[in-house]
């Protein structure tokens, strides 16, 4: 089957190359083929560490291998994406990436009003709470659907999407069968709003997979719609997602469902801001319940524990807990993701969702004044607090009854500011100050943190092209690994060359175990689209989060290099 | 299977140059239009600078910041446009309003929510910097270090 379709789409390559070699001889303003694509590899070599310990995994040497080719002909395009995991995927990816196989193809027909693809493709919905499929390589998602999606556009007004897929997982696809539709409003001309804007959209997402369950009280067939708004008049804006999702059976502790315990889901999501020149004010307000939604009911066991829940495999909707994301090592350690299911960890610690808001502020301290100095001061502060839903719960037989308003025990809290100021022609400086409040023991076990973080960033230009930049930061925690202390020192030879070094020390632990260095040191690399980095060094254990969306890695050490480019 | 993926590996080899033009891609500015980033930066002659960038990447602001502070003075010396393409998904995209007025920054911002762009690229890392003149792509760059927006606008003005 993969082998077909290569050579299939070799043969189209092929064909259209020779076509257009011909007609450009002939035809010199007839369209052209054009070839794109990229390719990327990153690879790891482990070694045993004297303080952290021997690898214990097989393959030494890992790496993640991706080439993304297209042919585009005027209005069609092909393309195919070939993953190699060699020996194995770097550690911590899904074991269900392994080897090397077809990954994605594509086949896809573009005119102004009408968009057709078959094969792979990406799609989101909305801000993604129903129906979100992407590819994150640095995470190891690609839960691409594989079936057909036609968009049309009959004026610059109205959007319309249907789709019909499976998904990806590995490098096949779920048993879970996903059927879609969604639809966006442009409404400001048909309102004739002069100095308003405003877009209203409606989309649904069915996924239909058959159970072995006898007599279940839940439906093959599950459904969520999302209806949604955007709309703003000058400085102002604001806009908002209500999502339900139909009864369905919830995951048990053990991972496991059965007929009885069913429970709807839901989403919603509200923001406004205000915002003018040198002024920002931003507001976002979430509530999430039981609104984990798969291609497969049931997560795969992979065996130890592991299901592939631990990877993001078959997710079909985008729910990233929504604080910021800070830059500095150590603002780093305790990172929130969102709390979207139903999961009871204990008769004190029952869950069903989450809900709470994040608040920013953006503010420029214009050049001239006294706090803007010659060239102006940049603030911006962030108050993020997450909560458990307020409600009835029973531990056994499980059984909850939320109430819309109001919060339960506090998962998470960030409060951080930013100052950001240039002090002279070649020095810049920035300074971070974030207060977090953590409750492990509701999320994954452990204590309750209240961490504070402190970094001073300091960039200095010199010469003609050259520049350092040195970071010292320092977090003091109540609880846990308590407090750690962190530097960086990167310094950039030119445009291209850059070197850097980075050490975080948990010298604050109680354990002498953990009194480790994690530091890191390497170079990179980069002309035109190309990027070579290399580096050596220890990985701190945890979650490595990107986008709000998190993958847990174990601590390790060793040698990486990471090579892309495009064409 | 491995066999298969050397060959295409060669062939990319072979074909491998920087993309000679934008996709044919439709993207929403914050005014709620769709932009087209092929046929609607088309004027003749004139340069365009599509500068990838999300709220949460530290260097892209930088090198913003720093074009920024020389738009205008630019601007009058040669006709470009800088568009700043966001990669920001839901997750930080309500970000991107108020900080780009908080920075009082002018460009046109594109938003490239689920990487429909970015992947049509096969841009791997941010900041990543595309000029284009005459529909043709003519210089692409990664990364940024301090002044590197000089060296990005000796190469507009040698277009």
């Amino acid at each position: 089957m993969v082998k077909k379709i290569i050579f299939l789409l070799g043969g189209v390559i092929a064909l259209s190359t020779s076509a257009t070699a011909q007609d450009t001889i002939n035809e010199p303003n007839k369209i052209q083929g054009r070839f794109f694509g990229g390719v990327e590899s990153n690879s790891q070599y482990y070694v045993d560490d004297p303080k952290l310990g021997d690898f214990l995994y097989e393959d030494r040497f890992r790496s993640n291998n991706y080439i993304n080719v297209n042919y585009n002909y005027g209005r069609f395009t092909a393309g195919i994406q070939v993953e190699a995991y060699e020996k194995n995927a770097l550690l911590n990816y899904n074991p269900k990436f392994k080897g090397t196989d077809l990954a994605t193809f594509y086949l896809d027909y573009k005119s102004e009003k009408l968009d057709i693809t078959v094969g792979h493709f990406y799609e989101q919905f909305g801000s993604g709470l129903i129906l979100r499929t992407w590819e994150d390589r640095a995470l190891g998602i690609n839960n691409a659907l594989r079936g057909g999606r036609i968009e049309f556009r009959p004026n610059n007004n109205i959007s319309l999407k249907a789709l019909y897929g499976r998904q990806r997982s590995g490098f096949t696809v779920s048993d879970g069968h996903i059927f879609g539709f969604d639809s966006e409003f442009y409404l400001t001309d048909y309102l004739n709003f002069e100095k308003s804007d405003l877009s209203v959209g409606a989309s649904y997402v069915g996924r239909y997979e058959k159970t072995d369950i006898e007599n279940p009280q839940f439906s093959e067939l599950t459904n969520a719609m999302a209806f949604r708004f955007n709309f703003f008049r000058g400085s102002f804006y604001a806009s908002g997602e209500a999502n339900y999702k139909t009864e369905d059976a919830v995951l048990s502790a053990q991972n496991d469902i059965n007929g009885d315990y069913v429970k709807p889901g839901s989403a919603y999501l509200l923001n406004f801001g205000y915002t003018k020149s040198g002024l920002g004010i931003d507001v976002t307000l979430r509530r999430l319940e039981n609104m984990g939604f798969y291609s497969e009911r049931v997560p795969e066991n992979l065996g130890d524990n592991n299901t592939s829940l631990n990877y993001n495999d078959r997710i079909l909707n985008y729910l990233p807990g929504l604080t910021k994301q800070h830059h500095s090592n150590l603002a780093n350690i305790y990172v929130y993701q969102a709390q979207a299911n139903v999961s009871y960890l204990g008769v004190d610690k029952m869950k069903a969702g989450e809900t709470g808001g994040q608040i920013d502020v953006f503010y420029n301290f214009k050049k001239g004044t006294a706090l803007g100095g010659k060239y102006g001061t940049k603030v911006a502060a962030n108050v993020s607090s997450w909560y458990n839903l307020p409600g009835e719960y029973r531990f056994f037989p499980q059984e909850y009854d939320t109430k819309f308003l109001g919060v339960a025990q506090k998962y998470f809290s960030d409060y951080n500011l930013e100052v950001k100021k240039k002090l002279s022609e070649n020095w810049r400086s920035a300074f971070y100050y974030v207060h977090q409040y953590y409750d492990k023991s509701l999320i994954e076990g452990g204590d309750v943190v209240n961490a504070d973080v402190l970094a001073f960033e300091n960039t200095w230009a010199f010469g003609e092209k050259q520049s350092i930049r040195l970071e010292v930061e320092h977090l003091w925690a109540d609880a846990d690994r308590k407090n750690w202390a962190g530097g960086t020192l990167e310094y950039n030879f030119n445009r291209n060359l850059s070197f850097y070094v980075w050490d975080i020390y948990n010298y604050g632990t109680d354990k002498e175990s953990e009194k480790n260095h994690y530091y890191n040191f390497g170079g990179a690399y980069r002309f035109g689209a190309w990027r070579i980095a290399a580096n050596y060094g220890r990985q701190r254990g945890g979650l490595v989060c990107v986008g709000g969306v998190c993958r847990f890695v174990p601590e390790n050490t060793g040698f990486t290099l990471n090579v892309s480019t495009s064409f | 299977m491995k066999n298969v993926f050397f060959l295409i590996c060669c062939l990319v080899a072979t074909v491998s140059q920087a993309q000679s033009q934008m996709p044919n891609v439709q993207l929403k500015n914050l005014d709620n239009n769709y932009q087209n980033v092929y046929k609607d930066y088309a004027a003749k002659d004139k340069v365009y600078v599509f500068s990838f960038w999300a709220t949460w990447c530290a260097p892209c602001i930088s090198e913003l910041e720093a074009i920024k502070e020389n738009y205008a003075a630019w601007q009058e010396e040669v006709d470009f446009e800088v568009v700043a393409i966001s990669i920001d998904d839901s997750r930080t995209m309500r970000r991107i309003k108020p900080m780009i007025n908080g920075k009082g920054w002018e460009y046109e911002v594109l938003l490239d929510t689920n990487q429909e762009l970015k992947r049509a690229l096969q841009i791997n890392n941010i900041p990543h910097v595309i000029v284009v003149k005459n529909q043709k792509v003519e210089y692409v760059h990664n990364g940024y270090a301090e002044g590197g927006e000089e060296e990005l606008f000796e190469k507009i003005k040698s277009l």
